[in-house]
């Protein structure tokens, strides 16, 4: 049994909606559900304005229509699943602690903003600041996994503590802005600046980036983690190169006006002409 | 993490022997600016005045600040924030490759000689311009600038500050800051402020068409915006508080013409150090103040039932963690 909710009038101004999440939901009636109060502006409405709800006491919701307009769906949710058809718009799963969260189609900006645990993925494109500390805040995500197959926005994991980020799509400026642990891995690049004021963590591009003057080449190498990265990542469909016949990781460090020890990992792909042991020149004591 | 470093103008006149102007042009967009605070004023600290004050202009282009001062270093365009990201590491004798130094276009030398006279001043102040915060890059530019001038503190007093410009913006910021705790970006619709800039900022609320009513004073967002926040605004009622007919007014509901502060209207406004100073009009105007309007409309919204149901409070977006 599951809760289906479908957005039957289109909000006007942002609907912020909070009470969408299943810890809320789990215990309640329909008619519960339906009198839970959301904020239309400054208006508080109840949720049956804007959805028609059918099922109850249930955490496994399942989102309908184009909510590009409503606000912290999944916020700080802990348990079960959010399963939107349809868009959703920003603060999607923030200070989310457990569950998973999916998207059939594009999400907003703060995706998983600050978020503890648990597991997104939508397969559209996300806005910016996914993973990401709000403002005047010292970290962003801590744990978790955000997997978007789209494109991103700016400052994607800024902050973050630990946890990953997996982007399908480009991202734009600020990839990782001061990081301070965990992983983005970039499968189509970034724009500029990636990874501008890291601390600590790790991203790795596919693509060539666009570094900062403030990293310091180290090696070129594939480091012992990629490869346990790579198992972990096959079951979600994301393939990371890590054998030597293929090429090598180009290891940078940084950013040095922390200066911290951040690293950016660029796949190289193995050159034809230059024979394959002259490029790799290390898989150990590249992480100490 | 930056934060604001700053001080008064009248800091800067006294003991700043060490100013930077960054992505500005002061001597024609704040002609007073040399003369009445910065490098031409003698003072008890640097008797010599001129003489005993550096000057360095960063800009892309040679403007004509770029005359008064004894450095001009020109950027690359879009290359501000790696420059400031190179000097923050340089300072902490951190290794930059000169590869990594020419992407900004200037040389190892003249950045090793900046370094030196940036730890080597006793005063430092760095002034930024819409040539840093308007660029690509936006807030962390100015981000970059501020933590710039905070970690110089780990050698010798230095400060940033924006040159602000059109009439009383800092006053809006200075205003917003003391009665909610935030500068701008705020909504109000849980009761209580809110602060996060790209959400709540005027022209990403107009963008995305988040609001359904306009309330513009003072500001003439129809001149300056994107076009979809100006289509946006041109689909709502707006309402214009200004002393002349602006681009906004012509797509405005209504426009509501205000005695022109500082010459006809009294009030306070804020010097770019946030200095609050008294307007004192020395002209009469038929026409009411921005103050007056926005009184006469607060009485009327407050004869009106207050939006909360009864009894209600609304709920903390933050207590539920």
């Amino acid at each position: 049994m599951s809760i289906a909710l479908h957005l039957k009038r289109q909000p006007t101004v942002p609907l912020e909606a909070e009470t969408i999440s299943p810890d809320r939901l789990a215990d309640l009636s329909n008619s519960e559900i339906r009198s839970l109060t959301v904020y239309h502006g400054k208006r508080q409405l109840p949720l049956g304005e804007f959805f028609d709800v059918e099922g109850e006491r249930s955490d496994e919701l399942h989102l309908h229509g184009e909510l590009h307009k409503v606000r912290w769906i999944g916020r700080a949710m802990s348990r079960g699943s959010i399963v939107v058809h349809g868009s959703a718009g920003m603060h999607l799963g923030a200070y989310m602690r457990g569950g998973r969260i999916e998207v059939h189609g594009n999400a907003g900006d703060w995706l998983g903003a600050e978020m503890k645990n648990g597991f997104i993925h939508v397969h559209g494109n996300a806005g910016g600041q996914i993973g990401a500390a709000y403002r005047g805040s010292l970290s962003g995500m801590k744990n978790g996994m955000i997997l978007v197959d789209g494109s991103a926005g700016l400052e994607v994991g800024m902050r973050m503590r630990r946890g990953m980020i997996i982007l399908g799509g480009p991202a734009r400026d600020f990839t990782g802005l001061q990081m301070k642990g965990g992983t983005i891995i970039l499968l189509s690049g970034a724009e500029i600046r990636t990874g501008a004021w890291m601390n600590r963590g790790v991203i790795i591009s596919l693509k060539p980036l666009r570094m900062m003057p403030t990293f310091a080449r180290a090696s070129d190498a594939i480091p012992t983690f990629v490869h346990l990265y790579a198992r972990h990542l096959k079951q979600y469909g994301v393939t990371l190169p890590c054998s030597p016949a293929e090429g090598a990781y180009r290891v940078y460090s940084g950013d040095l006006s922390i200066p911290g020890k951040g690293e950016i990992l660029v796949w190289q792909p193995a050159d034809v002409d230059m024979p394959l042991h002259t490029q790799v020149v290390s898989c150990k004591g590249v992480r100490q | 993490m930056g934060g604001k470093v700053t001080c008064t103008l009248g800091e800067v006149k006294q003991r700043a022997d060490f100013i930077v102007y960054w992505g500005g042009n002061p001597a024609e967009c704040h002609p007073r600016h040399f003369t009445k605070y910065t490098i031409m004023q003698k003072s008890k600290f640097l008797p010599r005045g001129r003489k005993d004050r550096t000057m360095v202009l960063v800009d892309i282009r040679e403007t004509k600040s770029a005359k008064a001062a004894d450095i001009f270093l020109q950027v690359k365009p879009g290359k501000d924030f790696e420059l400031i990201t190179i000097l923050r590491a340089m300072i902490k004798d951190q290794h930059v490759t000169d590869e990594q130094i020419a992407v900004t276009g200037l040389s190892r030398e003249v950045l090793d000689d900046l370094v030196g006279r940036m730890k080597g001043a006793k005063f430092g102040c760095m002034f930024f311009g819409m040539g840093l915060s308007m660029t690509r890059g936006k807030h962390m530019n100015s981000a970059a600038l501020l933590t710039l001038a905070a970690e110089m503190n780990a050698f010798t007093k230095f400060v940033a500050m924006p040159m602000r410009g059109h009439g009383n913006v800092t006053g809006a910021d200075v205003i917003m800051r003391w009665q909610t705790g935030f500068p701008f970006g705020i909504t109000f619709n849980r009761g209580y402020p809110r602060y996060n800039p790209g959400e709540f900022s005027t022209v990403d609320v107009l963008v995305r068409g988040d609001c359904d009513a306009a309330f513009i004073i003072g500001a003439d967002p129809g001149a300056t915006m994107p076009q979809p926040a100006i289509e946006h605004l041109k689909r709502i009622p707006t309402i214009v508080l200004d002393p002349h007919v602006t681009h906004t007014s012509r797509l405005s509901r209504v426009h509501i013409t205000t005695a022109p502060q500082g010459i006809a209207a009294p009030g306070t406004a804020y010097r770019m150090d946030e200095i609050p100073l008294p307007l004192k009009p020395p002209l009469k105007s038929p026409y009411p103040t921005d103050e007056q309007v926005v009184r006469r409309i607060n009485e009327a919204i407050a004869a009106k039932p207050f939006w909360m149901p009864e009894g209600s409070q609304p709920q903390m977006l933050t207590a539920q963690v």
